[in-house]
């Protein structure tokens, strides 16, 4: 397979990695970048489990776990919008959006499942044809598109909803929110279904790499036959119908569509992204670092609740971490942490002297 | 110059440093006895010059070596540690702020001056001013960067080097996107500051530049300093073979090319506005064309028109004689064009990504995008280019921004080749790649061109252009002046229609 040994160069350090470590670089990609993320997550659930006995229990496991599917869900979607440079701030807007559309449908008669499907696409419509196109055709500022779409669309909601509270009666759509399948709650394994899809679209098609390119750097991606606009246009097109999907598990969850969700949805989405080791600069990083980013944010959030912290002094805690991780990362990146191979497909080659 | 002669004034010694699995500097060592020098450390892409010189101006650390100033062994651990010591780097990407003044840029922060009511400006002007005629540079110091001239932004970052006594100035490619005018004014001043005192370490690899320049010469070969010495005691050959630690071979000399009569490219009444106009052009298979003129002659323009960078481009492409859209790059790219851009890292490949994605980007183009790559299929096109490219990397996963400049450009060019391009258009090929990677590179170009493809080359290197190219079309304010054979074509004749004699 390696042509390599017939190199007529004299260089010792010439292109010469065996089959089986090209292998492994690929495997543990971004791994670098939120490891410290994940060792944290896993001390502070080892000593919350030694300290409250109400933690570590098969109940308060599925409810930490379901309490985080909707943050979860939309923060795969946007940790493909930050990997391109980008942020999608309206996917809470989104989200009570598509409840409304989802309560509507029902309440035509319009069997659940049949509606869950059209949900989905019509979360991926909005965000593709409204964020998408004037963010990746037209060339507009993602920060602008994004905030009017969020003002925009949350007039929508009001005014499509008068504001109130709709009961959404579907077995199929309740089941989504509350039921269990094999004894485990409907959102986990939706989380744990959409994680994977996220990191197979992400590791191995050529899609995954074009979002790569594009947040790398969108002229040299250009300049090379990829179609920046269509690949900017799929991801707000894939984080709204996640949030479309986040909007159906919160309506199964309630029982209702309600206007007054989502408020702070892509905030925290961002955090998880962000303390998941994903750059905001685009091009660095990954959906497996945003999965312990959330998961993280929901067992700090847990864990304090469990031992009788109020809910603002969570918050503080979680801006604190957040701010944190991102020190960690910035003087592990100055050097502190020298003499790591570096041979991962998506470090960020070391920016010398900035 | 009252500079005692028993301590160096600068010294590395023995210095290493490792990447990874990289041994990027191994016992290098670098001497400049007193102010008033223009020192040139020369050697091969990746032998290390730019890691010891960040080593110098406190942007990495070594891990084992020492650094004395004055005889007094010192450790940057911040390159404000080495600025405050005076030791001041200008490198070809400036690290100018756009959209502020040039005032604002030389005196960037605390050191602008300041009244009870904040900055005073008229003060810090004024001081511009001063700093700017130190080095006899004729521009306003409220004038916004954004708005100079590559050369004049240099010019910029070495007044703000100035401004903060330097003492040692380090220039690290700072010429090679300026144009022979422009690196003579940049080479007035270094001459200017070296009468003041001034020591000044000099890295290019255009040795012409180096043997103008340089009083001594250092030459690093795989990250260990080789030999150092007076500049006047080295030729052209003995310094390029005391680099590459071999006999240096010259380019090989083209062979006749004989015209088919059938043009691959043609451009019938290309325009665009404001760049290029009415530009009749043919390139045959198998033919290297070169494009030669002043910067501003539209050359750039012109390859970017025929890939399909411009909206507003009018008249005809044809390919093999049929007329072809290329309404967007990814239009060319279809029909089988490859552009290597002059701007390496801002254009030509995505730094974030590894030597394997950016050498298979465009021969994956116009694959299915829910498709997953295949390793076995691109491994060995991988391994092809790495191999007949001779592109040196830890490994094909190792992010590019790793690779030295000369290997970044082989991977720039290397994508196309591997996408099996059948028009090459390239914009200064050899910018930052050392002499020995651009025999090289001009050995893959000839090959390539070989085996049946187009080759429309821009360079502002003349002797690259008279070494390479069977044709040479010489253009001037954005019209061809002349298109000349391989007979006709002398420095002196592109000099004269390249000015806009006819
Ligand atoms: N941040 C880094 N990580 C890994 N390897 C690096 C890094 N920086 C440099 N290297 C490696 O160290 C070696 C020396 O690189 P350096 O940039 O100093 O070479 P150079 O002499 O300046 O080359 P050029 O003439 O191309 O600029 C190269 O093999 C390069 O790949
Ligand atoms: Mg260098």
């Amino acid at each position: 397979m390696s042509s390599i040994e017939n190199t007529p160069d004299t260089s010792t350090d010439t292109a010469a990695a065996s089959a089986p470590a090209r292998r492994r670089a690929i495997a543990w990609d971004g791994f670098a970048r939120y490891g410290a993320v994940l060792i944290l997550l896993i001390v502070l659930f080892i000593v919350l489990s030694l300290t409250q006995p109400r933690f570590f229990t098969k109940a308060n496991i599925e409810n930490l776990l379901t309490g985080v599917s909707i943050l979860w869900v939309v923060s795969l979607g946007m940790t493909f919008v930050v990997l391109t440079g980008g942020i999608d701030l309206s996917v809470g807007a989104t989200l009570a959006l598509t409840g409304i559309f989802l309560s509507k449908m029902v309440n035509l008669g319009i069997p659940g499942g049949v509606v869950f499907v059209m949900c989905i696409l019509f979360g991926a419509l909005v965000g593709g044809l409204l964020n998408g196109v004037l963010i990746g055709r037209i060339g507009l500022s993602f920060f602008v598109v994004t905030l009017g779409t969020m003002v925009g669309l949350g007039g929508v909601v009001s005014l499509w909803s008068n504001t109130r509270t709709t009961y959404v009666d579907s077995s199929f759509i309740n089941a989504i929110g509350i039921n269990r399948l094999l004894g485990i709650p409907v959102p986990i394994w939706i989380m744990v279904a959409s994680l994977l899809v996220a990191l197979y679209v992400q590791r191995s098609t050529y899609f995954g790499r074009d979002v790569y390119a594009v947040g790398g750097n969108g002229d040299a991606a250009r300049l090379s036959g990829i179609r920046v606009s269509r690949t900017l246009v799929a991801v707000y097109a894939i984080v709204g119908g996640c949030a479309a999907l986040a909007g159906a598990i919160q309506v199964g969850r309630i029982g209702a569509a309600s206007p007054e969700v989502g408020g702070d949805l892509a905030l925290n989405a961002a955090a998880a992204v962000l303390l998941g080791g994903t750059s905001f600069l685009g091009g660095v990083g990954g959906v497996s670092g945003t999965a312990v980013g959330v998961l993280f944010i929901g067992t700090l959030q847990n864990g304090l609740g469990i031992a009788g912290v109020s809910s603002f002094w969570q918050q503080v805690v979680t801006g604190v971490i957040l701010i944190a991780a991102v020190l960690i990362d910035r003087i592990r990146q100055s050097g502190a942490f020298r003499g790591r191979s570096r041979v991962l497909t998506t470090e960020q080659p070391s920016a010398a002297g900035a | 110059m009252t500079v005692a002669t028993s301590t160096a004034l600068l010294e590395v010694v023995d210095v290493h440093r490792r990447f990874g699995g990289v041994h990027a500097l191994r016992g290098a060592t670098l001497s400049i006895k007193h102010g008033g020098t223009v020192h040139a450390l020369v050697g091969e892409n990746g032998s290390g010059k730019s890691t010891m010189l960040k080593a110098l101006a406190g942007q990495l650390q070594p891990d084992a070596g020492t650094i004395r100033l004055d005889g007094e062994e010192v450790e940057f651990s911040h390159p404000t540690v080495a600025l405050r010591r005076g030791i001041v780097t200008v490198t070809q990407e400036t690290t100018l702020a756009p959209d502020l003044s040039i005032a604002e840029n030389i005196f960037m922060g605390h050191r602008m001056e300041r009244g009870r009511l904040g900055i005073r400006w008229g003060a810090t002007s004024r001081r511009a001013g001063e700093v700017l005629d130190r080095l006899h540079l004729e521009l306003d110091p409220n004038q916004i960067v954004r708005r100079l001239r590559p050369d004049q932004q240099q010019m910029v970052e070495i007044a703000r080097a100035i401004s903060m006594d330097a003492r040692v100035l380090i220039l690290d490619e700072a010429t090679s996107s300026l144009t022979d005018d422009e690196v003579e004014s940049l080479f007035a001043i270094v001459r200017r500051l070296r009468d003041d005192g001034v020591a000044t370490v000099f890295v290019s690899h255009r040795l012409s530049e180096t043997f103008a320049l340089a009083d001594e010469v250092t030459i690093l070969r795989d990250g260990s300093t080789v030999e150092a010495g007076p500049l006047e005691d080295y030729d052209r050959t003995s310094l390029l073979g005391a680099m590459v630690g071999r006999e240096h071979e010259e380019p090989p000399v083209r062979p006749e090319f004989r015209s088919s009569e059938s043009a691959l490219l043609s451009l019938r009444g290309v325009s665009v506005p404001g760049a290029v106009q009415e530009i009749d052009l043919d390139v045959e298979p198998g033919e290297i064309v070169g494009l030669a003129g002043l910067v501003g002659a539209g050359r750039s323009e012109l390859l970017g028109a025929v890939f399909g960078l411009y909206p507003d481009r009018s008249g005809e492409i044809r390919l093999a004689g049929e007329s072809i859209r290329v309404r967007s790059p990814r239009d060319a790219v279809d029909h089988g064009i490859g552009f290597v851009p002059a701007d390496r890292k801002g254009q030509g490949l995505v730094l974030t990504m590894s030597v394997r994605e950016n050498l298979i980007m465009a021969a994956s183009c116009n694959r299915p995008r829910m498709l997953r790559p295949s390793a076995s299929a691109e491994l060995p096109v991988v391994d092809h280019a790495l191999a007949t490219m001779r592109i040196r990397t830890a490994s094909p996963n190792a992010a590019i921004g790793t690779l030295s400049g000369g290997n970044q450009q082989k991977v720039a060019l290397g994508k196309w080749l591997a996408a099996e391009s059948k028009v090459l258009l390239l914009d200064e090929p050899t910018r930052g790649v050392d002499v020995g990677a651009k025999t090289e590179i001009y050995r893959l170009l000839g090959d390539a061109a070989d085996s049946g493809i187009g080759i429309l080359v821009s360079s502002s290197e003349v002797p690259e252009l008279l070494a390479i190219c069977d044709r040479i079309v010489v253009m001037f304010r954005g019209r061809v002046m002349a298109t000349l054979g391989r007979e006709e074509a002398t420095e002196a004749a592109i000099t004269r229609y390249g000015t806009g004699h006819e």
